[in-house]
Parts: C-alpha cells; structure tokens; sequence
C-alpha cells in the first residue's frame, strides 16, 4: 500500500498556520507566564482608542483627496498628466519610513514651512508630533493610492456609456449619478476597508510621528511591550486584540466586497461631455492645486536628497544596500514559493477536486497574514527559534521570513489568477496525456506564470526593500538596513542625509515596481 | 431622407470617405469586413466622430453642427447600453428624460413600451438579472421611447445565437412597420435581414463599396468579397 504525499499547498498552509499558532503559543506559555489581560486596563483603551480614531480620521482625508484628485484627473487631459499618474502610482510602494522624512522635512521643527515663517518674522512653534504629524503622512501615502484605484475604476466606465450619455445630453450631475457614483460606490467600501486597515496596523509613522505613549497604535503598544518591557504577556494579549480586529475586517473585505469582473468594451479613446463644463472646471482646477499643494512639497523633500547622494556614499550605507538587498530578494523567493503553492493548492480544488469552499480558504490564508501582527509573530517565533540555535542569529532569519509571508497576499494576485487560467483552458488536455507534477508545471503552467511571477516577485521585493518594521526589533551595529538607516539619520537630526538615503530607498523600490507593472502588463 | 455626400474622417491609420442615401422609413442593413468603417459610418451619423468635410443631413437638416444629444437619432450598440444600477424600466425611461422625473404618463409609456418589445413585467429587473436578448430589447424599447426618427442599431445582436438574433431582428421589423423611424444597422450576417431590409450597403475600406437592394447586392460581383467579410467575422 502507497501513501499518498499531500499537495505541497496543503503543507505550506499547514506550515503557516503552525508557525503563527506556534508564535501564539511560545508568547503565551513563555516563563510559565500568565498573561492578564486586564491588567493592560485603561491603557489598551487608550490605545485602541486613539487607533480606531486616527485610522478613521486617516481614511476619511485620504478618500477626501484620493476621489477629488480621481474625478479631476479623469476629467481633465493637460502636459505632465502622465507624469503625475506615475507618480501616484509610486507612493503604493513608497516606503513609510521615508514618508516620515517628508513630513519632518516640510513640517517638522526645523522644515521648509517653520523656516519660511520665520523668514516672515513668526516664531511661534508648533509641533508636528501627535495627530498632524501622523494624519499628514496617512494621507500622503494614501491619498495618491486612493486616486490610482478610483482612477482605474473609472477608466473601465464602458466607452458605450460615455456615449450614451452624450448622445442623452446627461447634465453633469446626471453623469456623476449614472456613471460616476456607480464606480465609486462598488470601490470606496474596499478601498476604505483596506486603508483602515493599513492606518490602523501603522507602525513606522505613529512612532516617529505620535510624539510619545499616550499616541500608540497597538503595533506600536505591542513593540513597545517588546522593545522596552520584554513583556511577552502583554504581548500575546496585544496582539490578539490586533489579530481579531484586522481579521474581522480582512474577511469583510474578502468576501463582501469582491469587485465585479469588468467586460468587454470599445477600447477607443472617450472625452467626458462633462469636461466642458465651467463650473466643474474651477472645481478640478482647485482640487489639484490644492492636491499639488499637498503633495508636491513632501514628494519634493526626498529629491532634495540627490544633492547630498555623494556624502552619503560610504561603507555603511553599501553595508545596509547589500543587507536591504539581501533580505529583499530571500522575502521574495520565499513569498513567490509559498504564493505558488497556495495558488496551485486552490486551483486543484477549485477546478479539480471541486471543492471551491476549500479553494476559498486557500484564497483567503494569504489574506489573513495581512491581520497578523508581525511583531507578536516575530516574538513568538523568536521565543522559539533560541530554544533550538544561536538567539543572535535570529535576526537574519526572522527578517526575510516575517516580510515574506507579509508579501505573500501581493504575489498570490500576480500568480493565482494565471494558474486557474492555464487550468481552465489546457487542465483537461493535460490530464489526457498524463502530465502531472513538475512536468504540468514546467511545460503547462511556467510560458503563462514566468511574467506574473516575476511581476509579483519584483513587488514584494521593493515591499521588502522599503520595509521599516521587524529592523526596528533587530537593528542595531550588527545589522543596518537601508530603512534603519534612515531612521538613526532621522533620529539623529541628520535631515540631509536623511534625504539622501531616503532618496536610495524611493528609487530601488520604484524601479522594481516599475518593473512589476511592466512585467504584469506584458504578462496580460 | 438621410444623405451622406463625401463626408471625410482622417486618423493617422485610417481613412474614411462616406456617399450614402437612406430614404425616410427605410430599413439599411450595413455589411462588411471587420475593420471596414461601418461603426465609423454610424458613429459619425451620431455625432460621436466629426467629418472634416461634406455634407450629412436628414430630412433636410444640416446635422453636422448639431451636438450629439441634438441630433434626431438614437443608438443601440452591440453590448453595455444598460446602466448596470438602474432598472429595466428607468433604463428605457432614460430615453426620455435624464433625470428620471417621470409623469404618470410617462411611467406608463415606459411601461407600454416594455410591452411592445415582449417584456412586460421585467420593470423592475436589472440588466444583471436578464439574459443578453432581453437586455438589448430594454435599449431598443429606450431607442424607440426617445421618439428619435433615426434609429442606428451598431451590431446589436450579434452576441446572440443564430436563433434568437433573427427573433430579435423580426422584432425591429415589426416594430419599425407601426413608427415613422429611418433604421440603419450593422450587421455580419447579410442572410438575417435579406428579406426585410429594404436597402443593403457594402462597406469596406472606409467607403461605401456599393447601395441597393439586398437582392440585388448579393447577386452583384460583392458576392465574394461579402462571403469572406461573413467567415471572417
């Protein structure tokens, strides 16, 4: 009697379940430790509280922007359009410990606005720390993202209805109600989930920006716990808290609101009939200046850094390029492996095994890394990896492993749609001929996947690169990243240098999702 | 009556130059190869393309400076005529006014309307909620509601099967027989109007090839040519 090995999917799921449940488990049983959550009191209120109402504050001003700036853009064509397209579509990589350096630089104590005041003769201060400092940052990296996608929804308006609303003389009202809004109510719900979700985990930002202990998310509360009282206790409690809000969120926003396929349509190239219109004329013109006005000065700062990009160039900042790189391409490897499996995993059950409620927990597992804290992870799996080898090590583990399970969700997009595809439409002739395993893989699955898998390899790559998250917990002499870097440079009032570095981030990690759009566009 | 007098449209990768004359209550079934400027043709009718040159009326009036939504005709296109988040009934009520502040009246033209294209009782439906025929019925219902005299009908059944797309296309007929409308209307099968189209134009290569009856179009030297023009599409 043969048995027969489980799917390499079902044994990456497994794994990774095991490892977040292990994590849980170390932090929880470590010391003999019982840990109590009511002892965390009034302070886990208080950081809850001031979680859920930046998080609120954050989405609601980033949507203000995101749909504004979308609505004008779609309705306006002038020169460096397309500039400003690429540029928003940069900020979904850019990474938040260089968008806190472009809050400090513009708005911090010594920025371009307190310089410029007191130019003008005004020396009254004022602090950036707290909820200014945090909701202006939110905002510059969320704000572009919301545009990007709104943007791209309403690029799918079938050009049909374009027609049909000139041919109907739709007033603009009557355009934003038929054409406009349907877009926009089918995307905001998802698009505001996710960015709650991403303002509500924030880390890099609500450190350098809340301004002290009373303005913690609880993934800051929990590095804290970590970093400063090694209360593994508080930790595991923290974190579960965390686990249970973003999972809730996460399942409603996999499941309620899926975007609708989009369909055949006339490709040609339409002009908005509302275009013409002059009151919506002074309304795109002030939305982006107003937007330009937000958003150019931030971005500006960090191209500041290329007049200090030759001092900065030294063994140190090469050390931390090679670490960053190095860390990068191992999450990268590892998110595109584990992707892979889980996608083929789904495919087999979906199409298969029939069997597409299991299909659908495979779709969702990736999701759900999203929701697990990455520093309680880390703590756990710390806990148990210096039970078996050497603790000092563990940094150099733990980094590539923690950032590549959180770019797993991203690579499962690239990879997951294409494997059901070459299933669909070569899946029964290859079972006639037998071909199974590796060889489906190599000679059915890899012409469709390589570009898509590149493309998702590329992207959690520059995640990776950009990511100041589990380097906070390791960093130190031992281990720089490029990110870490910039973080001691910020500390340390070394804006220009800061800059520059910032500057090095920005670039690599546009240029690999660059190559990720292009990747994925050819693969399309 | 429609005229079309070398009316001229010009892309960097494309040239169009249009002769064609429809009589006032006529039905014109336009064929031709993919890529041969039929959409073009009724485009420009619509107002969504503008001609650098010649002349287009109907009826006598100049459409050529009129804006799309002033022109006396209506469009159906080949798919996506339907607001996804609108009813059947508020999608043909479009046809009649925007801003969907119906009289009683009106709602029960809608309504009478749904009926005369066999979908009494979809009032309420979405298009998500009907089948491909019964949605392009819902844009023809809109096209005929609107009152509009020139009705251009872009390929609008060909995503249907074989037998429903002649069903559809014997509505149009019957429909077209109790109003005054002018119907022009693309198609890739030449066999499914022959016998109720009253004129036929061949159209390749941005111009009008040929205009007469279907009869006589079929059995002219384009026999070929509209052969190869059908396999391909």
């Amino acid at each position: 009697m043969t048995m027969k090995l489980p799917h390499p999917g079902s044994l990456v799921a497994f794994a990774i379940l095991g490892l977040v449940a292990g994590g849980f488990i170390a932090l929880v049983t470590f010391d003999g430790g019982t840990p109590a959550l009511f002892s965390i009191g009034p302070y886990l209120w208080r950081v809850l509280a001031f979680s859920v109402v930046q998080a609120t504050l954050s989405t609601v001003l980033s949507l203000a922007l995101g749909i504004g700036l979308a609505l004008a853009l779609a309705r306006r064509r002038f020169p460096g359009r397309d500039l400003v397209l690429a540029a928003l579509s940069t900020t979904m990589v850019m990474p938040t410990i260089v968008a806190v350096f472009a809050v400090f630089a513009v708005y911090g104590r010594s920025g371009w606005i307190a310089e410029g005041l007191a130019l003008l003769g005004w020396e009254g201060g004022f602090s950036i720390f707290g909820y200014p400092g945090i909701l202006i940052a939110h905002v510059f990296l969320n704000g572009p993202f919301v545009a990007r996608i709104t943007l791209d929804g309403l690029n799918q308006v079938p050009a049909e209805h374009w027609r049909l609303a000139t041919a109907f003389g739709f007033t603009p009202f009557q355009i934003f109600r038929h054409l406009d809004w349907p877009v926009l109510r089918g995307e905001l719900p998802g698009i505001a989930g996710l960015i709650f979700l991403i303002c509500f985990k924030s880390f890099a930002i609500v450190l350098a920006l809340g301004g002290g202990p009373s303005r913690s998310t609880l993934e800051v509360a929990i590095f804290e716990a970590l970093k400063i009282d090694l209360d593994f206790g508080r930790v595991a409690w923290l974190a579960l808290i965390q686990l249970t809000i973003c999972l809730s969120m996460t399942a409603l926003l996999h499941w309620a609101f899926t975007r609708p396929p989009v369909g055949h349509t006339i490709r040609s190239l339409v002009h908005r009939p509302d275009a013409k219109n002059n009151g919506l004329k002074a309304l795109d013109t002030v939305v982006l200046a107003v937007s330009a006005v937000f958003i150019a000065p931030l971005a500006f700062s960090v191209l500041t850094g290329i007049r200090n990009m030759l001092d900065v160039i030294d063994a140190d900042l090469l050390r931390a390029f090679v670490t960053s790189l190095a860390i990068a391409t191992a999450a990268a490897v590892l998110a595109c492996i584990l992707a892979l499996a889980l996608a083929s995993a789904a495919r087999r059950r979906r199409i298969v095994l029939r069997s597409p409620r299991i299909a659908a927990l495979y779709d969702f597992l990736p999701d759900t890394l999203l929701a697990v804290p990455p520093f309680a992870l880390t703590a756990g799996l710390f806990l148990m990896i210096q039970r078996f080898g050497d603790p000092s090590a563990a940094g150099l583990i733990l980094l590539p492993l923690i950032n590549g399970l959180a770019a797993v969700p991203f690579a499962y997009r690239y990879v997951a749609p294409h494997l059901l595809t070459t299933e669909e439409r070569y899946g029964r002739v290859a079972a006639s001929l037998g071909i199974t395993g590796w060889s489906k893989l190599t000679i059915m699955d890899w012409p469709v996947l390589k570009r898509p898998l590149a493309a998702g390899f590329a992207l959690a790559m520059a995640l990776s690169f950009g990511d100041f998250g589990i380097i906070a917990l390791f960093g130190g002499t031992e281990l720089v990243t490029l990110p870490y870097l910039l973080y001691e440079r910020l500390g340390a009032y070394r804006l220009d240098e800061a800059a520059a570095i910032g500057l090095v981030i920005v670039l690599f990690a546009v240029l690999l999702a660059h190559a990720s759009g292009r990747l994925s566009d050819a693969g399309d | 009556m429609l005229v079309i007098e070398d009316c001229r449209l010009t892309w960097p990768d494309f040239e169009a130059d249009y002769v064609l004359s429809v009589k006032t209550g006529n039905l014109c079934a336009v064929i031709g190869p993919s890529g041969g400027g039929k959409t073009t043709l009724l485009h420009m009718i619509a107002g969504f393309e503008r001609p650098e040159s010649g002349t287009l009326t109907f009826n006598g009036q100049n459409l050529r400076p009129l804006e799309p939504a002033k022109r006396p005709v209506a469009i159906v296109f080949q798919d996506h005529n339907l607001f996804p988040h609108l009813s059947a009934a508020q999608n043909v009520a479009l046809g009649l006014r925007p801003s969907l502040r119906l009289s009683a009246d009106e709602r029960l033209l809608v309504s009478e309307m749904l009926e005369s294209v066999d979908l009494k009782g979809f009032e309420e439906r979405r298009p998500g909620e009907m089948s491909g025929g019964q949605r392009q019925r819902v844009a023809l219902a809109r096209a005929l509601i609107s009152g509009r005299p020139l009705i251009l009908l872009d390929e609008p059944f060909s995503s249907l099967d074989p037998g429903l797309r002649r069903d559809m296309i014997l509505l149009v007929d019957a429909l077209r027989r109790k109003r005054p409308v002018t119907i022009i209307m693309t198609i890739h099968t030449p066999e499914d109007v022959a016998d109720i189209a009253d004129q036929m134009a061949f159209v390749a290569d941005g111009r009008v090839v040929a205009s007469g009856r279907p009869a006589d179009i079929l059995s002219s030297n384009l026999a070929p040519r509209i052969a190869a023009a059908v396999s391909d599409s």
